[in-house]
């Protein structure tokens, strides 16, 4: 037992000897694994002096160590290195095709509109070449659909992960926020009132803008709250 | 206040393809002398070197919101009385009640269309 005891010192001592030189560089990683060698080096002097305070501490120790094999199975690093740069450069992919097919479309459009309708045989082979056009930069729709299906699983992944995670830890969210301090984008969404577009059935349609802003305003908005 | 295809357009949009479709909109309705500016900060320093017949701003912009330059607009006398349309994908009530106070002359929700753009315009021009 005596031997016991002293490895476990040891092992603490070894422990502490070891992180002595870092400078409040401390991961979670790092408490978890000092409260194991902890509990572990208290083992026999807890033991000896209250079995119900050693069943606790034993508990703990189990319980970080759950902690642990959870936290490996979120796979934060992978999320963090690969997951979450590859999801942004798919979204940055669809901005550039989107904003690309844009302006051949754009540009095929006003060659139509400018062009000299007064040669008709001239002006038709325009419009039916602009028009081609047009329908092969709307292909970027197919491309941009199987990107935004990838960002999807990512965030599946990610939703996934952290939902169990939070389940296997019995993690809520708090309740009170009132404590918490309002970001500055926050202020700035709340005071200059930007929530940006609606999904269909939410905000108001055009119809509705114009009863607000008709001579039955007021009737309308009543409405709008009632 | 009639409506005359001579008067310089200040269309006002973060989003360069927005200003490329709204400036072609307003060709094709007859317009011809248009401008144009990425934020409100940059509309309202081009508002005060020239006088624009209609201003036609998105809401939703850096650094200046459309919601603030319809704001600084309204208080500034020389140019108080423009004629100011919001075109926004800001759809909530309460950004129509807010521009509406604010004294914005019409609203139009994006996406929009030819017809809904032109609508508004001639609206603006006949009360």
């Amino acid at each position: 037992m005596a031997a016991r005891k002293q490895a476990d010192v040891a092992k603490l001592i070894a422990f502490l000897e070891e992180n002595r030189t870092r400078r409040g560089d401390v991961t979670l990683n790092d408490v978890m694994l000092l409260a194991q060698v902890m509990t572990g080096s208290m083992r026999e002097v807890l033991g000896s002096v209250k079995p119900a305070v050693t069943e606790e501490l034993m508990a703990i120790g189990e319980e970080i160590s759950r902690m642990k094999g959870e936290i490996s199975q979120l796979r934060a690093v992978d999320i963090k290195d690969n997951r979450i740069p590859e999801a942004g450069r798919e979204l940055d992919a669809i901005v550039e095709a989107t904003e690309s097919a844009t302006h051949t479309i754009m540009e095929a459009a006003e060659t139509i509109m400018s062009a000299d309708a007064s040669d008709i045989d001239a002006y038709q082979a325009t419009v039916n070449d602009k028009i081609v056009e047009i329908f092969e930069a709307c292909a970027f729709q197919d491309i941009t659909g199987q990107r935004i299906s990838k960002v999807v699983n990512t965030l599946n992944y990610i939703d996934e992960r952290v939902s169990a995670f939070m389940k296997r830890l019995r993690v809520a969210d708090e309740d009170d926020e009132g404590d918490r301090e309002e970001t500055e984008a926050e202020r700035r969404q709340r005071e200059l009132i930007l929530y940006g577009p609606q999904h269909a059935g939410e905000g108001v349609s055009q119809d509705q803008v114009d009863a607000m802003l008709g001579d039955d305003a007021q009737a309308e908005i009543d409405r709008l709250f009632g | 206040m009639a409506l005359d295809l001579q008067m310089p357009v200040l269309v006002v949009d973060d989003y360069k393809t927005m200003i490329r479709i709204i400036r072609n909109l307003l060709k094709q309705l007859g317009f011809e002398d248009i401008d144009d500016a990425a934020d409100g900060t940059e509309a309202l320093e081009k508002m005060k070197q020239r006088k624009y017949g209609l201003v036609i701003s998105d809401w939703n912009m850096e650094p200046m919101t459309g919601y603030e330059l319809l704001k600084q607009v309204r208080s500034d006398a020389g140019l108080c009385k423009t004629p100011f349309i919001m075109v926004t994908a800001e759809s909530k009530t309460e950004n129509v009640i807010a521009a509406k106070k604010a004294g914005v002359n019409n609203y139009i929700v994006k996406p929009f269309n030819a017809q809904t753009l032109k609508g508004k315009i001639e609206a603006v021009f006949s009360d």
